[in-house]
Protein backbone atom coordinates (compact mmCIF):
# COMPACT_ATOMS: atom_id res chain seq x y z
CA UNK A 1 0.00 0.00 0.00
CA UNK A 2 1.36 3.38 -0.58
CA UNK A 3 -0.06 6.92 1.33
CA UNK A 4 0.96 10.25 0.84
CA UNK A 5 0.01 12.90 2.70
CA UNK A 6 -0.04 16.70 2.71
CA UNK A 7 2.88 16.44 -0.14
CA UNK A 8 4.42 20.22 -0.83
CA UNK A 9 6.63 20.98 -3.12
CA UNK A 10 8.38 24.16 -4.31
CA UNK A 11 10.81 24.99 -7.32
CA UNK A 12 12.32 28.03 -5.49
CA UNK A 13 8.92 30.47 -4.74
CA UNK A 14 6.97 28.28 -7.30
CA UNK A 15 4.30 26.36 -5.27
CA UNK A 16 4.13 22.85 -7.35
CA UNK A 17 2.08 20.75 -5.19
CA UNK A 18 -0.03 22.39 -2.46
CA UNK A 19 -0.28 19.50 -0.12
CA UNK A 20 -1.36 16.39 -1.81
CA UNK A 21 -2.70 13.45 0.16
CA UNK A 22 -3.16 10.22 -1.64
CA UNK A 23 -3.61 6.49 -0.78
CA UNK A 24 -2.99 3.31 -3.13
CA UNK A 25 -4.16 0.36 -2.32
CA UNK A 26 -2.24 -2.97 -3.33
CA UNK A 27 -3.02 -4.08 -6.74
CA UNK A 28 -4.84 -0.57 -7.91
CA UNK A 29 -4.16 0.92 -10.92
CA UNK A 30 -4.35 4.64 -10.67
CA UNK A 31 -3.94 7.32 -13.49
CA UNK A 32 -3.27 10.63 -13.02
CA UNK A 33 -4.68 12.94 -15.18
CA UNK A 34 -4.26 17.13 -15.88
CA UNK A 35 -3.23 19.81 -17.47
CA UNK A 36 -0.08 20.72 -18.23
CA UNK A 37 2.31 21.92 -15.56
CA UNK A 38 -0.79 20.59 -12.90
CA UNK A 39 2.28 19.01 -11.15
CA UNK A 40 1.54 15.50 -12.09
CA UNK A 41 5.24 14.46 -12.53
CA UNK A 42 6.82 16.29 -9.72
CA UNK A 43 4.43 14.06 -7.49
CA UNK A 44 5.44 10.83 -9.43
CA UNK A 45 8.88 12.18 -8.70
CA UNK A 46 8.54 12.73 -4.97
CA UNK A 47 7.24 9.47 -4.62
CA UNK A 48 10.79 7.78 -4.91
CA UNK A 49 12.03 11.10 -3.87
CA UNK A 50 14.08 11.72 -7.47
CA UNK A 51 12.32 15.25 -6.21
CA UNK A 52 12.47 15.78 -2.45
CA UNK A 53 9.32 17.22 -1.41
CA UNK A 54 9.65 19.87 1.25
CA UNK A 55 6.68 18.84 3.44
CA UNK A 56 4.38 15.26 3.66
CA UNK A 57 4.74 11.80 4.72
CA UNK A 58 5.77 8.92 2.22
CA UNK A 59 4.56 5.47 2.91
CA UNK A 60 5.23 2.64 0.79
CA UNK A 61 4.44 -0.89 2.24
CA UNK A 62 6.18 -1.05 5.77
CA UNK A 63 8.42 1.70 4.73
CA UNK A 64 6.90 5.39 6.21
CA UNK A 65 9.03 8.19 5.92
CA UNK A 66 8.85 12.05 6.64
CA UNK A 67 10.58 14.06 4.03
CA UNK A 68 12.20 15.89 5.66
CA UNK A 69 13.80 13.81 8.03
CA UNK A 70 14.62 10.77 5.54
CA UNK A 71 18.11 9.92 5.51
CA UNK A 72 19.95 8.88 2.56
CA UNK A 73 19.73 4.99 3.45
CA UNK A 74 15.93 5.23 3.73
CA UNK A 75 15.52 6.99 0.92
CA UNK A 76 17.35 4.01 -0.98
CA UNK A 77 15.26 1.50 0.84
CA UNK A 78 11.96 3.27 -0.28
CA UNK A 79 13.43 3.28 -4.05
CA UNK A 80 13.84 -0.52 -3.54
CA UNK A 81 10.47 -0.94 -3.17
CA UNK A 82 9.32 1.09 -6.22
CA UNK A 83 10.22 1.30 -9.80
CA UNK A 84 9.53 4.03 -12.74
CA UNK A 85 8.71 3.93 -16.33
CA UNK A 86 10.22 7.08 -17.92
CA UNK A 87 9.09 9.33 -20.62
CA UNK A 88 12.80 8.94 -22.07
CA UNK A 89 13.07 4.84 -21.20
CA UNK A 90 16.16 6.31 -19.74
CA UNK A 91 18.17 2.98 -20.24
CA UNK A 92 21.79 2.22 -19.61
CA UNK A 93 23.22 2.93 -22.69
CA UNK A 94 26.67 0.44 -22.46
CA UNK A 95 24.56 -2.65 -21.20
CA UNK A 96 22.67 -4.90 -23.13
CA UNK A 97 18.77 -5.25 -23.01
CA UNK A 98 19.49 -8.04 -20.61
CA UNK A 99 22.20 -6.25 -18.70
CA UNK A 100 19.79 -3.69 -18.34
CA UNK A 101 17.33 -5.88 -16.48
CA UNK A 102 19.82 -7.84 -14.22
CA UNK A 103 21.71 -5.00 -13.38
CA UNK A 104 18.92 -4.68 -10.23
CA UNK A 105 18.03 -8.00 -9.65
CA UNK A 106 22.04 -8.32 -9.16
CA UNK A 107 23.56 -5.37 -7.87
CA UNK A 108 20.17 -4.49 -5.53
CA UNK A 109 18.93 -7.24 -4.82
CA UNK A 110 22.08 -9.07 -4.76
CA UNK A 111 20.62 -12.43 -6.71
CA UNK A 112 22.76 -14.66 -8.22
CA UNK A 113 23.80 -14.03 -12.30
CA UNK A 114 21.73 -17.60 -12.99
CA UNK A 115 18.97 -16.05 -11.46
CA UNK A 116 18.50 -12.82 -12.56
CA UNK A 117 19.26 -13.75 -16.16
CA UNK A 118 16.24 -16.39 -15.97
CA UNK A 119 13.92 -13.60 -14.57
CA UNK A 120 15.15 -11.05 -16.90
CA UNK A 121 14.57 -13.58 -20.04
CA UNK A 122 10.99 -14.42 -18.11
CA UNK A 123 10.47 -10.27 -18.56
CA UNK A 124 11.69 -9.85 -21.91
CA UNK A 125 9.15 -12.67 -23.21
CA UNK A 126 6.20 -10.55 -21.37
CA UNK A 127 7.34 -7.89 -23.65
CA UNK A 128 8.02 -9.59 -26.44
CA UNK A 129 11.77 -8.54 -26.60
CA UNK A 130 13.38 -12.33 -26.35
CA UNK A 131 14.84 -11.93 -29.36
CA UNK A 132 16.94 -9.03 -28.43
CA UNK A 133 18.13 -9.73 -25.38
CA UNK A 134 22.06 -9.47 -26.40
CA UNK A 135 21.44 -6.07 -28.44
CA UNK A 136 22.15 -2.40 -27.23
CA UNK A 137 19.19 0.15 -26.51
CA UNK A 138 20.62 2.18 -29.16
CA UNK A 139 20.11 -0.57 -31.94
CA UNK A 140 16.01 -0.29 -30.49
CA UNK A 141 13.14 1.38 -31.63
CA UNK A 142 11.78 4.23 -29.23
CA UNK A 143 9.15 1.47 -28.47
CA UNK A 144 10.91 -1.41 -28.12
CA UNK A 145 13.25 0.54 -25.45
CA UNK A 146 9.96 1.80 -24.06
CA UNK A 147 8.93 -1.98 -23.73
CA UNK A 148 12.57 -2.87 -21.97
CA UNK A 149 11.79 0.37 -19.53
CA UNK A 150 8.43 -1.60 -18.35
CA UNK A 151 10.62 -4.86 -18.24
CA UNK A 152 13.28 -3.41 -16.21
CA UNK A 153 10.99 -2.08 -13.76
CA UNK A 154 9.08 -5.52 -13.45
CA UNK A 155 11.76 -7.44 -13.10
CA UNK A 156 12.39 -5.96 -9.80
CA UNK A 157 8.94 -6.87 -8.28
CA UNK A 158 8.35 -3.57 -6.86
CA UNK A 159 5.56 -2.34 -4.50
CA UNK A 160 4.32 -0.15 -7.13
CA UNK A 161 5.72 0.56 -10.66
CA UNK A 162 5.20 4.58 -11.37
CA UNK A 163 4.69 5.73 -14.82
CA UNK A 164 5.61 9.12 -16.34
CA UNK A 165 4.48 9.55 -19.63
CA UNK A 166 5.63 6.21 -21.11
CA UNK A 167 4.59 6.69 -24.79
CA UNK A 168 4.25 10.49 -24.88
CA UNK A 169 8.00 10.80 -26.22
CA UNK A 170 6.70 7.53 -29.21
CA UNK A 171 5.98 8.22 -32.92
CA UNK A 172 2.29 7.90 -33.04
CA UNK A 173 2.82 3.93 -34.47
CA UNK A 174 4.81 2.91 -31.91
CA UNK A 175 2.17 3.82 -28.67
CA UNK A 176 -0.02 1.14 -28.98
CA UNK A 177 2.77 -1.92 -28.64
CA UNK A 178 3.57 -0.08 -25.50
CA UNK A 179 0.19 0.45 -24.20
CA UNK A 180 -0.70 -2.89 -25.01
CA UNK A 181 2.18 -4.43 -22.93
CA UNK A 182 1.25 -2.10 -20.01
CA UNK A 183 -2.44 -3.42 -20.33
CA UNK A 184 -1.17 -7.09 -20.05
CA UNK A 185 0.85 -6.73 -16.96
CA UNK A 186 -1.79 -4.32 -15.09
CA UNK A 187 -3.84 -7.48 -15.32
CA UNK A 188 -1.48 -9.80 -13.03
CA UNK A 189 -2.36 -7.42 -9.95
CA UNK A 190 0.48 -5.08 -9.87
CA UNK A 191 0.08 -1.63 -8.28
CA UNK A 192 0.87 0.94 -11.18
CA UNK A 193 0.31 4.23 -10.80
CA UNK A 194 0.33 6.28 -14.32
CA UNK A 195 0.62 9.47 -15.34
CA UNK A 196 -0.85 9.71 -19.14
CA UNK A 197 -2.38 12.20 -21.66
CA UNK A 198 -3.84 8.72 -23.34
CA UNK A 199 -7.52 9.24 -22.00
CA UNK A 200 -8.85 6.00 -23.47
CA UNK A 201 -6.24 4.19 -22.00
CA UNK A 202 -6.31 5.64 -18.78
CA UNK A 203 -10.21 4.49 -19.09
CA UNK A 204 -9.69 1.23 -19.98
CA UNK A 205 -6.72 0.48 -17.64
CA UNK A 206 -7.63 2.44 -14.23
CA UNK A 207 -9.93 1.07 -11.39
CA UNK A 208 -9.13 4.94 -10.28
CA UNK A 209 -8.68 7.94 -11.78
CA UNK A 210 -6.95 11.42 -9.81
CA UNK A 211 -7.32 14.56 -11.72
CA UNK A 212 -4.73 17.00 -10.98
CA UNK A 213 -5.03 20.40 -11.45
CA UNK A 214 -2.49 24.03 -10.07
CA UNK A 215 -0.61 21.12 -7.92
CA UNK A 216 -3.96 19.77 -6.00
CA UNK A 217 -6.08 17.02 -6.76
CA UNK A 218 -9.07 18.58 -7.97
CA UNK A 219 -10.89 14.86 -7.81
CA UNK A 220 -10.93 11.25 -7.78
CA UNK A 221 -12.85 8.26 -8.79
CA UNK A 222 -13.61 5.16 -10.76
CA UNK A 223 -13.11 5.77 -14.43
CA UNK A 224 -16.48 6.20 -15.47
CA UNK A 225 -16.83 8.92 -12.28
CA UNK A 226 -14.46 10.78 -13.85
CA UNK A 227 -15.45 10.22 -17.41
CA UNK A 228 -19.03 10.28 -17.33
CA UNK A 229 -20.01 12.10 -14.70
CA UNK A 230 -17.37 14.78 -13.11
CA UNK A 231 -18.43 16.93 -10.54
CA UNK A 232 -15.91 19.55 -10.81
CA UNK A 233 -16.07 22.24 -13.53
CA UNK A 234 -11.89 22.34 -14.32
CA UNK A 235 -12.20 18.37 -14.91
CA UNK A 236 -15.16 18.83 -17.17
CA UNK A 237 -13.18 21.75 -18.91
CA UNK A 238 -9.84 19.46 -18.82
CA UNK A 239 -12.05 16.42 -20.77
CA UNK A 240 -13.59 18.81 -22.77
CA UNK A 241 -10.40 20.14 -24.09
CA UNK A 242 -8.79 16.47 -24.15
CA UNK A 243 -11.81 14.56 -25.94
CA UNK A 244 -13.15 16.21 -28.35
CA UNK A 245 -15.95 13.53 -28.52
CA UNK A 246 -16.29 13.63 -24.92
CA UNK A 247 -19.85 13.90 -23.65
CA UNK A 248 -20.75 13.41 -19.61
CA UNK A 249 -24.51 13.39 -18.25
CA UNK A 250 -25.71 16.33 -17.18
CA UNK B 1 81.59 16.73 -32.98
CA UNK B 2 82.96 16.83 -36.37
CA UNK B 3 83.15 13.74 -37.79
CA UNK B 4 81.28 13.03 -40.69
CA UNK B 5 77.86 11.64 -40.86
CA UNK B 6 77.80 8.10 -40.46
CA UNK B 7 74.52 6.49 -41.16
CA UNK B 8 75.45 3.22 -40.03
CA UNK B 9 75.44 4.73 -36.60
CA UNK B 10 71.65 5.13 -36.65
CA UNK B 11 71.01 0.98 -37.13
CA UNK B 12 73.50 0.40 -34.48
CA UNK B 13 72.76 2.74 -32.05
CA UNK B 14 69.00 1.74 -32.19
CA UNK B 15 69.16 -1.63 -29.95
CA UNK B 16 71.61 0.07 -27.46
CA UNK B 17 68.43 2.74 -26.84
CA UNK B 18 65.94 0.33 -26.86
CA UNK B 19 67.68 -1.41 -24.12
CA UNK B 20 66.15 1.56 -22.21
CA UNK B 21 62.69 1.69 -23.37
CA UNK B 22 61.79 0.03 -20.24
CA UNK B 23 62.34 2.63 -18.31
CA UNK B 24 60.31 5.22 -20.54
CA UNK B 25 57.44 2.52 -20.72
CA UNK B 26 57.70 2.33 -17.01
CA UNK B 27 57.33 6.06 -16.48
CA UNK B 28 54.48 6.51 -19.19
CA UNK B 29 52.63 3.69 -17.29
CA UNK B 30 52.78 4.62 -13.71
CA UNK B 31 52.33 7.78 -14.40
CA UNK B 32 48.89 7.61 -16.36
CA UNK B 33 48.02 5.36 -13.90
CA UNK B 34 48.22 7.61 -10.85
CA UNK B 35 47.12 10.38 -12.90
CA UNK B 36 44.02 8.85 -13.80
CA UNK B 37 43.24 8.17 -10.20
CA UNK B 38 44.12 11.56 -8.81
CA UNK B 39 42.66 12.87 -12.15
CA UNK B 40 38.97 10.83 -11.02
CA UNK B 41 39.50 12.55 -7.39
CA UNK B 42 39.78 16.20 -8.31
CA UNK B 43 37.65 16.44 -10.56
CA UNK B 44 34.96 15.49 -8.40
CA UNK B 45 35.11 18.96 -6.04
CA UNK B 46 34.10 20.78 -9.63
CA UNK B 47 31.75 18.24 -10.65
CA UNK B 48 29.89 18.15 -6.71
CA UNK B 49 30.74 21.50 -5.82
CA UNK B 50 32.66 21.11 -3.20
CA UNK B 51 33.33 24.42 -1.29
CA UNK B 52 37.22 25.57 -0.81
CA UNK B 53 38.02 22.16 -2.69
CA UNK B 54 36.80 23.38 -5.78
CA UNK B 55 38.77 26.84 -5.30
CA UNK B 56 41.75 24.52 -4.50
CA UNK B 57 41.63 22.07 -7.40
CA UNK B 58 40.85 24.81 -10.22
CA UNK B 59 44.06 26.99 -9.17
CA UNK B 60 46.20 23.68 -9.16
CA UNK B 61 44.80 22.93 -12.79
CA UNK B 62 45.23 26.10 -14.22
CA UNK B 63 48.86 26.21 -12.52
CA UNK B 64 49.47 22.89 -14.30
CA UNK B 65 48.05 24.22 -17.54
CA UNK B 66 50.05 27.42 -17.32
CA UNK B 67 53.74 26.21 -16.47
CA UNK B 68 56.00 24.13 -18.80
CA UNK B 69 56.47 20.27 -17.76
CA UNK B 70 60.58 20.91 -17.74
CA UNK B 71 59.82 23.90 -14.98
CA UNK B 72 57.63 21.49 -13.08
CA UNK B 73 60.22 18.84 -13.15
CA UNK B 74 62.65 21.04 -11.41
CA UNK B 75 60.27 22.53 -8.78
CA UNK B 76 59.21 19.12 -7.81
CA UNK B 77 62.77 17.97 -8.01
CA UNK B 78 64.40 20.53 -6.15
CA UNK B 79 61.09 21.67 -4.12
CA UNK B 80 59.59 18.73 -2.77
CA UNK B 81 62.96 17.79 -0.78
CA UNK B 82 62.18 21.03 0.95
CA UNK B 83 58.65 20.63 1.63
CA UNK B 84 59.31 17.35 3.28
CA UNK B 85 62.17 18.43 4.86
CA UNK B 86 60.23 20.37 7.17
CA UNK B 87 58.21 17.33 8.48
CA UNK B 88 62.17 16.11 9.40
CA UNK B 89 62.01 13.21 6.63
CA UNK B 90 65.07 13.38 3.85
CA UNK B 91 64.64 12.66 0.18
CA UNK B 92 67.25 13.96 -0.71
CA UNK B 93 69.02 11.14 -2.01
CA UNK B 94 65.97 9.85 -2.89
CA UNK B 95 65.93 7.96 -7.07
CA UNK B 96 65.23 10.64 -9.33
CA UNK B 97 62.50 8.04 -10.92
CA UNK B 98 60.36 8.79 -8.10
CA UNK B 99 60.56 12.32 -8.80
CA UNK B 100 59.77 11.94 -12.38
CA UNK B 101 56.63 9.52 -11.79
CA UNK B 102 55.56 12.35 -9.26
CA UNK B 103 55.75 15.47 -11.65
CA UNK B 104 54.06 13.13 -14.50
CA UNK B 105 51.41 12.36 -12.24
CA UNK B 106 50.41 15.25 -11.31
CA UNK B 107 50.35 16.73 -14.44
CA UNK B 108 48.70 14.35 -16.03
CA UNK B 109 45.68 14.23 -13.15
CA UNK B 110 45.46 17.77 -14.18
CA UNK B 111 45.01 17.10 -18.12
CA UNK B 112 42.70 14.18 -17.06
CA UNK B 113 40.31 15.58 -14.57
CA UNK B 114 39.33 18.50 -17.03
CA UNK B 115 39.19 16.02 -19.66
CA UNK B 116 36.73 13.23 -17.32
CA UNK B 117 35.00 16.35 -15.78
CA UNK B 118 33.49 16.92 -19.19
CA UNK B 119 33.10 13.31 -19.82
CA UNK B 120 30.60 12.69 -16.47
CA UNK B 121 28.79 16.10 -17.51
CA UNK B 122 27.89 14.46 -20.92
CA UNK B 123 26.10 11.10 -19.46
CA UNK B 124 22.62 11.71 -19.78
CA UNK B 125 21.18 12.74 -16.07
CA UNK B 126 18.07 10.55 -17.01
CA UNK B 127 20.28 7.23 -16.68
CA UNK B 128 21.40 8.09 -12.71
CA UNK B 129 17.43 8.49 -12.26
CA UNK B 130 16.96 5.23 -13.88
CA UNK B 131 19.73 4.08 -11.40
CA UNK B 132 18.47 5.46 -8.36
CA UNK B 133 14.72 4.44 -9.25
CA UNK B 134 16.33 0.64 -9.13
CA UNK B 135 17.92 1.65 -5.75
CA UNK B 136 21.43 1.76 -7.19
CA UNK B 137 23.34 4.16 -4.11
CA UNK B 138 25.11 7.12 -5.76
CA UNK B 139 28.51 5.41 -5.32
CA UNK B 140 27.15 2.75 -7.45
CA UNK B 141 25.61 4.71 -9.81
CA UNK B 142 28.72 6.22 -10.19
CA UNK B 143 30.85 3.48 -11.00
CA UNK B 144 28.39 1.13 -12.94
CA UNK B 145 26.42 3.48 -14.91
CA UNK B 146 28.12 7.08 -15.06
CA UNK B 147 31.76 6.40 -15.32
CA UNK B 148 31.91 3.79 -17.92
CA UNK B 149 29.90 5.52 -20.25
CA UNK B 150 31.55 8.66 -19.26
CA UNK B 151 35.67 6.44 -19.41
CA UNK B 152 34.17 6.19 -23.44
CA UNK B 153 34.08 9.57 -24.14
CA UNK B 154 37.02 10.70 -22.41
CA UNK B 155 39.19 7.96 -23.79
CA UNK B 156 39.90 9.62 -27.27
CA UNK B 157 41.29 12.58 -25.54
CA UNK B 158 43.13 10.72 -22.68
CA UNK B 159 44.92 8.66 -25.17
CA UNK B 160 46.50 11.61 -26.99
CA UNK B 161 47.05 13.24 -23.51
CA UNK B 162 48.85 9.95 -22.99
CA UNK B 163 51.22 10.12 -26.01
CA UNK B 164 52.00 13.69 -25.39
CA UNK B 165 53.02 12.56 -22.24
CA UNK B 166 54.81 9.66 -23.24
CA UNK B 167 57.00 12.26 -25.52
CA UNK B 168 57.49 14.42 -22.46
CA UNK B 169 58.81 11.93 -21.05
CA UNK B 170 62.25 12.48 -22.56
CA UNK B 171 62.84 15.21 -20.16
CA UNK B 172 63.67 13.37 -16.97
CA UNK B 173 67.15 13.02 -18.04
CA UNK B 174 67.26 16.45 -16.84
CA UNK B 175 67.48 15.54 -13.65
CA UNK B 176 69.71 12.27 -14.17
CA UNK B 177 66.85 9.64 -14.75
CA UNK B 178 68.56 6.64 -17.20
CA UNK B 179 66.05 6.28 -19.91
CA UNK B 180 66.22 5.81 -23.78
CA UNK B 181 67.39 10.22 -23.86
CA UNK B 182 70.09 9.39 -21.09
CA UNK B 183 71.36 6.12 -22.90
CA UNK B 184 71.42 8.56 -26.18
CA UNK B 185 73.42 11.36 -24.60
CA UNK B 186 76.02 9.05 -23.08
CA UNK B 187 76.02 7.71 -26.81
CA UNK B 188 77.00 10.95 -28.23
CA UNK B 189 79.77 11.71 -25.80
CA UNK B 190 81.13 8.01 -26.59
CA UNK B 191 80.73 8.46 -30.49
CA UNK B 192 80.59 12.12 -31.13
CA UNK B 193 77.68 11.64 -33.32
CA UNK B 194 74.85 13.42 -32.52
CA UNK B 195 72.65 13.51 -35.59
CA UNK B 196 72.63 9.96 -35.90
CA UNK B 197 71.85 9.26 -32.72
CA UNK B 198 69.39 12.03 -32.51
CA UNK B 199 67.76 10.16 -36.12
CA UNK B 200 67.76 7.08 -33.94
CA UNK B 201 65.59 8.57 -30.78
CA UNK B 202 63.45 10.38 -33.43
CA UNK B 203 62.67 6.90 -34.68
CA UNK B 204 61.91 5.07 -31.79
CA UNK B 205 59.70 7.76 -30.34
CA UNK B 206 57.81 8.06 -33.12
CA UNK B 207 57.63 4.27 -33.79
CA UNK B 208 56.70 4.39 -30.15
CA UNK B 209 53.80 6.77 -31.03
CA UNK B 210 52.52 4.81 -33.91
CA UNK B 211 52.09 1.75 -31.62
CA UNK B 212 50.30 2.84 -29.19
CA UNK B 213 48.24 4.93 -31.63
CA UNK B 214 47.50 1.39 -32.70
CA UNK B 215 46.71 0.67 -29.52
CA UNK B 216 44.09 2.94 -28.91
CA UNK B 217 41.81 3.15 -31.86
CA UNK B 218 41.82 -0.36 -31.03
CA UNK B 219 40.44 -0.02 -27.56
CA UNK B 220 38.27 3.16 -28.64
CA UNK B 221 36.19 0.13 -31.18
CA UNK B 222 36.02 -2.09 -27.92
CA UNK B 223 34.07 0.73 -26.42
CA UNK B 224 32.53 2.29 -28.66
CA UNK B 225 30.89 -1.28 -29.28
CA UNK B 226 27.30 -0.18 -27.93
CA UNK B 227 27.07 2.77 -30.38
CA UNK B 228 25.27 3.00 -33.57
CA UNK B 229 27.01 3.73 -36.38
CA UNK B 230 25.71 7.05 -37.19
CA UNK B 231 26.69 7.74 -33.18
CA UNK B 232 29.95 6.68 -34.33
CA UNK B 233 30.25 9.57 -37.16
CA UNK B 234 29.55 12.34 -34.86
N1 LIG C 1 13.25 21.16 -11.71
C1 LIG C 1 12.35 22.16 -11.79
N2 LIG C 1 12.71 23.43 -11.51
C2 LIG C 1 11.82 24.43 -11.56
N3 LIG C 1 10.54 24.28 -11.88
C3 LIG C 1 10.10 23.06 -12.16
C4 LIG C 1 10.98 21.93 -12.13
N4 LIG C 1 10.26 20.83 -12.45
C5 LIG C 1 9.01 21.25 -12.67
N5 LIG C 1 8.90 22.58 -12.50
C6 LIG C 1 7.66 23.37 -12.63
O1 LIG C 1 6.69 22.75 -11.84
C7 LIG C 1 5.43 22.79 -12.49
C8 LIG C 1 4.85 21.39 -12.57
O2 LIG C 1 5.67 20.61 -13.41
P1 LIG C 1 5.38 19.09 -13.74
O3 LIG C 1 6.45 18.64 -14.63
O4 LIG C 1 5.18 18.35 -12.47
O5 LIG C 1 4.01 19.17 -14.50
P2 LIG C 1 3.21 18.05 -15.26
O6 LIG C 1 1.86 18.02 -14.68
O7 LIG C 1 3.96 16.79 -15.26
O8 LIG C 1 3.13 18.65 -16.73
P3 LIG C 1 3.20 17.91 -18.16
O9 LIG C 1 1.84 17.36 -18.42
O10 LIG C 1 3.55 19.01 -19.10
O11 LIG C 1 4.25 16.86 -18.06
C9 LIG C 1 5.66 23.44 -13.84
O12 LIG C 1 5.24 24.78 -13.73
C10 LIG C 1 7.12 23.35 -14.04
O13 LIG C 1 7.60 24.44 -14.78
MG1 LIG D 1 4.94 15.62 -16.76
Amino acid sequence: MIQLSNIQKSFGKTEVLKGIDLQVNKGDIVSILGPSGSGKTTLLRCINFLEKANEGTIKVDNIALDVKTASKKEITELRKKTAMVFQNYNLFQHKTVLQNITEGLMIVQKKSEKEAIEIAKTMLTKVSLEHKANNYPSALSGGQQQRVGIARALALNPEVILFDEPTSALDPELVGEVLDVIQKIAKEGITMIIVTHEMNFARDISNRVVFMDGGVVVEEGTPSEIFNNPKSDRTKQFLRRLVPEFTYEI
Amino acid sequence: MGSSFEPSLIVESIPKLLSYLHITIEILALSVGLGLLLGILIAMPRLYHIPILKEIVTVYISFIRGTPILIQLFLVFYGLPVVVGLFGIDITRMDPFYFVIVTYTLSNAAAFSEIFRGAITSVDYGQTEAAYSIGLTPLQNFYRIVFPQAFRVAFPNIANASISSLKDTSLAFSIGVMDMMGRGETLISATMHAVEIYISLAIIYYVIVLIFERLFKWIERYLNRYLVKDELSL
